[in-house]
């Protein structure tokens, strides 16, 4: 190896293993998917009035997250659809349970661009395929498991259930056609262009969707996170929330 | 070690899919190659490159690339919903997903088992006047099985591994389209399925070495029967 070479060489590799300190304070967030629109617009105004934080989201399916969470991802803030993975990191003391409160409420649809007529839960077996959030990590398709469950029509669907990995997948499934109809919440239906609300799953099929939100053990003295905790319980917060067809009791 | 039925069911499924992927592709796979390695053609750098194509993409693209294609607004897709063919979303579009991906390997194997072959006997052949079908049987077919053999068997193994173009073309049911590699992702995803998880892994990981040691040991046998 020529001396130049060398010389790049040793300066690539230092480029590399520098890590640049933010000069920014940054959150990560960990957020149930549905959800996304609200935050991302809470995101953006909170950073406007707060210029020297960065926050940085991460969605997903709330299993999915707190699994994450459980493996050591970096985050400051964790909004769950359900109440079990927000205890799941509760009993493992990784969320601080004192800072544990409901953010919002939600209820169950489904939608699709199906032709056939689908006015209830037990007309679903007329249907080929029906796309669910996987209910091992996905609470929306938890909640679709129990009411199909509830209604009795779960054993006439094996083979006719297309899993997703969250519900914004089940609503892309949707909207382009390749199912019959998913399970989705109500806000996500409110967002599609294509498919069309089908009907609304009778609450007493399902237990209430509940979102909880807390502080992750990491942020438990971080106190960035917490005014940014605060602002999420604000008034704006509750604006943006109904504006996007978020229950709020 | 925990395996519920639709585990079961996915492991059957996963063989299933190898098994119909690699035997479609052996007969193209095998003429693709011959044209490639025996035949002299205009284009056949573009040939070899389309070919080549899904090795260097990744996986999600042609899986993304078969939905655009055989979904409900795809050409092909309007096309075949007037024969009422549905492909996706079906264990055929896991099919499809695999011979694409898997293409590349059995024919580059394929190639170096015909490339190995001594011109001086296929010359030799035809001066004794042997037709080229002749020649093909009694001299390309022998000669490359080894070739052959080691493109099934990674075309194989490639197929049971198969995710990012299976999960998008097929989706994942689990009974349907649920192969191995989806059902391991689906555990992976939720946080408190690891043994059941672990188990899948390890039924994957006694499949591979089935497979490998079944390569090693035909590929042995034919060593011996051509005399090495």
């Amino acid at each position: 190896m020529t001396d130049a070479m060398k010389k790049i060489t040793i300066l690539v590799f230092t480029l590399l293993t520098i890590t640049v300190n933010a000069m920014a304070e940054e959150l990560n967030l960990s957020v149930a998917a549905s959800l996304k629109e609200v935050i991302k617009e809470l995101s953006t105004n909170y950073t406007k009035k707060h210029p020297g934080t960065v926050l940085l989201n991460n969605f997903g399916s709330s299993g999915t997250l707190a699994g994450q969470i459980e493996n050591g991802i970096p985050a400051d803030l964790f909004i769950a659809a359900n109440t079990e993975w927000m205890d799941y990191l509760n009993d493992k003391k990784l969320v601080v349970g004192t800072s544990k409160k409901t953010f919002a409420y939600n209820s169950l649809v489904f939608a699709g661009t199906s032709s056939k007529k689908v006015s209830s839960i037990k007309d679903l077996p007329k249907l080929e395929k029906i796309a669910i959030g996987n209910p091992k990590s996905v609470p929306a398709g938890e909640y679709a498991i129990t009411a199909m469950k509830k209604s009795g029509v779960l054993t006439k669907l094996t083979g006719k259930l297309v899993m997703a990995k969250d519900v914004r997948e089940c609503l892309m499934y949707a909207e382009l056609g390749e199912v019959d109809g998913a399970f989705i919440y109500k806000t996500d239906a409110l967002l599609a262009q294509k498919a069309k609300l089908l009907f609304v799953v009778p609450q007493e099929l399902y237990p209430r969707v509940i979102y909880q939100i807390a502080l992750t053990a990491k942020a438990a003295k971080n106190n960035e996170a917490k005014t940014f905790f605060a602002y999420l319980q604000g008034n704006e917060a509750k604006s943006i929330l109904t504006k996007f067809g978020f229950s709020l009791k | 070690m925990q395996l519920t039925s639709e585990d079961i069911a996915s492991i059957w499924l996963s063989l299933k899919v190898a098994v119909t992927a690699t035997a479609l592709s052996l007969p193209i796979g095998f003429a693709t190659a011959w044209l490639i390695v025996f035949k002299k053609f205009r284009l056949k750098v573009l040939l070899e490159v389309l070919i080549n194509l899904p090795l260097t993409l990744p996986p999600v693209v042609i899986g993304y690339f078969l939905l655009l294609l055989l979904g409900k607004q795809g050409w092909l897709g309007k096309l075949l919903a007037e024969l009422h063919i549905h492909l996706l979303f079906t264990w055929k579009a896991a099919v499809i997903a695999s011979v694409v991906v898997g293409f590349p390997l059995l024919v580059r194997s394929i190639r170096l088992g015909m490339e190995s072959i001594d011109q001086q006997m296929l010359e030799a052949s035809q001066t004794l006047g042997a037709s080229w079908f002749d020649s093909l049987l009694t001299i390309i077919v022998p000669l490359s099985m080894k070739g052959i053999l080691a493109g099934a068997s990674l075309m194989f193994a490639r197929s049971l591994g198969e995710f990012g173009a299976t999960i998008i073309a097929a989706g994942n049911i689990p009974g349907k389209t649920q192969t191995i590699p989806l059902a391991i992702y689906d555990y992976a995803s939720s946080p408190s399925s690891t043994p059941m998880a672990l188990s899948l892994c390890l039924i994957s990981v006694i499949i591979s070495v089935f497979v490998l040691l079944l390569h090693e040991l035909l590929s042995k046998k034919i060593d011996r029967s051509n005399g090495l």
